[in-house]
């Protein structure tokens, strides 16, 4: 494969440089109907689960199918979406903020052939490539992180952990049957570049081991100074170690029972290595939003403090959450999401239904904050 | 015929939800076969090493990457985020996979024409994997080359006027929800306000400014679809002034149960059956202020004591609307959980107008004051919400020059242990003991 | 803007002596380190000029994804430990 370049020159690299555009004017991107109907639409209604109506003030109407995807895309993949896209729609297209895919058509004789082409599209392994659902009082879309596909510092792989769960919940993608909206999500350690502590359900990849110490190059590698003061509970501190051969080498030492399992020191010197095979698994948590509606925005709770990894469907995690969801679904009034309905019945009542263990390990000891969550009533329940 | 076996990833190909282990592997071939005859310019086969790596993780529980310190293109200090794995010789295609950040258009729309573009870069200077989208909102390219950073970039910028996002200690990609594009609900332009907040600040999104990460989301109501009260050290959601409006006659056929008036916009057609809509108990019942009342077949809501959840219109959109004078609030300080604990936004302006006629002014005047703040007072790593839990909400309020209202706290404080500054006490501290001592004796 | 800040030479020199003198230790610094080196000046313009420096050749970026920090060119283990050499 012979080098093809644009025109860049690495010797002048500020030579036809252009920087600082940002991103597409939206406006180009826009479908007629959306350009003419900004700021003017009436209402909205979901017709089924997945298909929805928004009517202008003009009358014009615009139809939505929204699909299910991974997040994780090839570009064969979006080509096929791009072929759709030029089918049905006029060539345009819209991603949600959970990952769907809408698909959009500005009359109704142009629903049920989009329809059907969505759902007869599946992979050669089986699965669909375009499952319609995803709105209203049902499960949409699990937002996620990188996880074993691309991170460094992941304690669960994030894709896989989604389909497995996606499957489980499949049913409830594309039915509407639950008290509210059910938004579960998913981050591949505790760092959260996707933030999941404010979902009903969360899925969150966690570390339980302290990271190793590669002496033996830690120096030559890496700048200690930067791997000490990477450490956000100032665990690290530079130290000589003995190797076994006699020779005396810089290095660290960490004060293992500070350490959080973060990974910024592994960031920033690749001899702190900190996955490992039995350390590292699963832990559930459960009762956030972040809608205003009704109640106050919550975060969620640890419900499960530990599950190992099972792959590759993680069973285990699986289960408790199936479990989660039809306690749920059987127990809250219409409208109450999942930490609402949990507060209302309390929080004792909540392992009793999704017949979840409750450990010590749930019971907050971070920080100030841990206080505010023990019990200071005498009004419980048995 | 695959590279590597994979029977652990192959069992992610059963069930109905879209595999991703499918859409690897049909990329795989893709590639091999090569039927359009792209030149590529990083290994043909690095979706095969890739799907290789990953099953090594599945067999072993542990990730194989390694982090990199590659920032950016030249100049930029975010954008890119290096990638190596820790078997170069098992899985050469994938030694050096860097991840670009491309920032996504408002609102996530897109014309086939555009995706067709990207997709062809990528596919010719990349994996052709991507993650539609990321976590903060940008459209992801994962792996490439280091060579083939400036390369991508330069398509990106020359061909296809399109710029990367932001990483590091740098002002984050804003995202926003889709907004008064095609939502009813929505009380400003997010695309507008998003995409100008983008561009007015470049600098910041491009180049290393602050102590650590800032984030900007846009919601356009108090539902908070982008979740940026939970993942924004500032947090813009629009809301209003005036009343709601009401539609008598719609409010009755919701109450009639009546064709196209379904609850909640038809959210609960399922396969459950909840009866037939009741106003008293599923509206006026839940609402959280007990501000409304239904009588004589006439809908009241006493506007003034309600909070704006957004319940009602969202159960009956056809007969409420959003007030007229529109504008937004904002929050600061909301952050996962490291280091010292998760923080929702706290909201420090309950109302400011949304204008572009003056470039949003109102709201880039917080904005300035508020990292004019971090920048000077924010520890290296320290997010917006740990600096205000440091030194104050006061502080906030005072660098801000906002009044203190009782909308800025839940509750008032429950010590009386009120650090008073000096200039707040009628005389001062400096005090006259030999004057003190004429009336108290020693 | 001081007159330090202001004079591009001088203020290249500052940053460098300021780093050389550091790089026995460590060669990758915080934004914040080289409010020492200007004391008079506001962050907003210290941030301008030094991110000009990488532009111009004298100081490179290093990232670990959510930070961002500062070097001399070429300076450092970082680089070669990662195969980019």
């Amino acid at each position: 494969m012979a080098f093809i370049s644009t025109g860049y020159n690495p010797e002048k690299p500020m030579e036809n440089r252009i920087t600082d555009i940002g991103p597409k004017d939206y406006n180009d991107f826009y479908p007629p109907v959306i350009k003419k109907n900004k700021g003017k639409w009436s209402h909205h209604e979901i017709l089924e689960p997945g298909v929805l109506v928004h009517v202008a003030d003009s009358g014009d109407e615009l139809y939505t199918v929204r699909v299910g995807g991974a997040r994780l895309m090839s570009t064969t993949h979006i080509n096929e979406i791009c072929e759709i896209a030029d089918k049905h729609c006029d060539g345009h297209v819209r991603f949600t903020t959970r990952n769907n895919i809408e698909f959009m058509v500005d009359s109704k004789d142009k629903l049920e052939p989009l329809k059907n082409d969505l759902a007869s599209r599946k992979f050669d392994g089986g699965s669909f490539k375009f499952p319609i659902g995803g709105t209203g009082a049902g499960i949409t879309n699990i937002v996620h992180t990188q996880g074993w596909i691309h991170c460094h510092t992941p304690a669960t792989d994030g894709s896989g952990t989604v389909k497995a769960a996606m499957d489980v919940l499949f049913n409830d993608f594309q039915d509407q049957r639950l008290p509210a909206q059910l938004r579960v999500s998913m981050a591949c350690c505790l760092n959260m570049c996707g933030a999941v502590h404010c979902s009903d359900i969360a899925i969150l990849g966690y570390h339980r081991k302290p990271p190793m110490i590669d002496h033996e190059y830690l120096d030559k590698v890496c700048e200690i100074p930067l791997a000490v003061s990477a450490c956000p509970t100032a665990a690290i501190k530079p130290s000589k170690q003995k190797l076994a051969d006699g020779t005396e080498v810089k290095s660290i030492a960490i004060k293992n029972e500070r350490c959080m399992y973060c990974g910024n020191c592994y960031t920033m010197c690749p001899s702190l290595p900190l996955a490992d095979t039995e350390g590292d698994g699963i832990v559930l948590m459960a009762g956030g939003k972040v809608s205003n509606r009704i109640s106050d925005p919550k975060f969620s709770k640890v419900v499960v403090g530990f599950i190992p990894n099972e792959m590759p469907r993680w069973t285990t995690m699986t289960d408790a959450i199936s479990r989660m969801v039809n306690a749920y679904a059987n127990g809250a009034n219409k409208y109450e999401r999942l930490g609402d309905w949990a507060d209302r019945i309390g929080w004792e009542k909540f392992f009793e239904v999704c017949e979840l263990e409750f450990t010590h390990h749930l019971i907050d000891d971070f920080r100030q904050q841990a206080y505010m969550s023990w019990r200071q009533s005498t009004q419980f329940k048995f | 015929m695959a590279k590597h076996e994979t029977p652990l990833l192959d069992q992610l190909e059963s069930g109905p939800w879209p595999s991703f282990v499918s859409d690897l592997k049909q990329q795989a071939e893709v590639r091999a076969k090569n039927e359009e005859g792209v030149e590529f310019q990083i290994p043909v086969d690095c979706v095969d090493d890739l799907l290789g790596i990953l099953e090594l993780s599945y067999k072993h529980g542990r990730t194989h990457w390694k982090h990199g310190g590659i920032v950016g293109v030249f100049g930029y200090g975010g954008g890119v985020i290096g990638r190596y794995c820790d078997q170069p010789e098992m899985f050469p295609g994938v030694e050096h996979f860097h991840t670009m950040r491309v920032n996504q258009p408002a609102g996530k729309y897109y014309t086939t024409e555009y995706l067709r573009q990207l997709t062809a870069l990528w596919d010719l200077r990349g994996s052709g994997i991507t993650n539609m989208h990321g976590a903060t909102g940008d459209i992801i390219l994962l792996g490439t080359t280091t060579p083939q950073l400036e390369e991508v970039f330069w398509t990106l910028t020359h061909d296809m006027n399109q710029d990367l996002g932001g990483s590091g200690s740098n002002l984050r990609t804003p995202a926003d929800c889709l907004g008064t594009s095609r939502c009813e609900y929505a009380c400003y332009d997010t695309n507008a306000l998003v995409t100008f907040l983008t561009q007015e600040y470049q600098d910041e999104l491009h180049r290393p400014a602050f102590p650590y990460k800032f984030k900007f989301k846009l919601d356009g109501c108090s539902n908070c679809c982008v979740a940026s009260i939970a993942r924004s050290d500032m947090s813009f959601i629009g809301t209003w002034k005036d009343d709601i409006r009401i539609d008598q006659d719609a409010v009755n056929k919701y109450v009639e149960n009546a064709d196209g008036y379904p609850a909640n916009a038809g959210a609960f057609r399922g396969s459950k059956d909840w009866g037939p809509f009741d106003l008293e108990k599923e509206v006026l019942g839940l609402c959280p202020t007990r501000c409304m009342k239904f009588e004589n077949k006439k809908l009241f809501i006493d506007n003034a004591n309600c909070t704006r959840c957004m319940h009602c219109i969202n159960v009956m959109p056809r007969a409420l609307k959003i007030g007229k004078e529109t504008g937004l609030s904002i929050l600061v300080g909301a952050k996962a959980p490291i280091l010292d604990g998760a923080q929702m936004g706290s909201l420090l302006v309950p109302f400011i107008e949304v204008n572009p006629d003056n470039d949003y002014e109102a709201i880039t005047e917080v904005i300035e004051n508020v990292w004019d703040w971090w920048m000077e007072e924010g520890k290296n790593r320290e997010r917006l919400g740990e600096l205000i839990m440091r030194q104050g909400f006061q502080k906030l309020l005072s660098v801000t020059g906002i009044k203190a209202a009782p909308q800025h706290v839940q509750y008032p404080r429950t010590n009386p242990y009120i650090f008073w500054k000096e200039d707040e006490v009628e005389g001062g501290w400096e005090r006259d003991v030999d004057e003190y001592r004429k009336h108290h004796l020693r | 803007m001081s007159e330090l800040l202001d004079n591009k030479e001088e203020a290249v020199k500052a940053v460098v002596a300021f780093l050389t003198k550091k790089s026995k230790n460590k060669t990758k610094f915080y934004l914040k380190d080289f409010y020492k080196v200007f004391p008079d000046d506001k962050p907003r313009q210290i941030k301008k000029v030094v991110n000009k420096m990488v532009e111009t050749g004298e100081l490179e970026f290093w990232s670990s994804g959510s930070t961002t920090m500062y070097g001399l060119k070429g300076v450092g283990i970082q680089h070669s430990s990662e195969g980019e050499e």
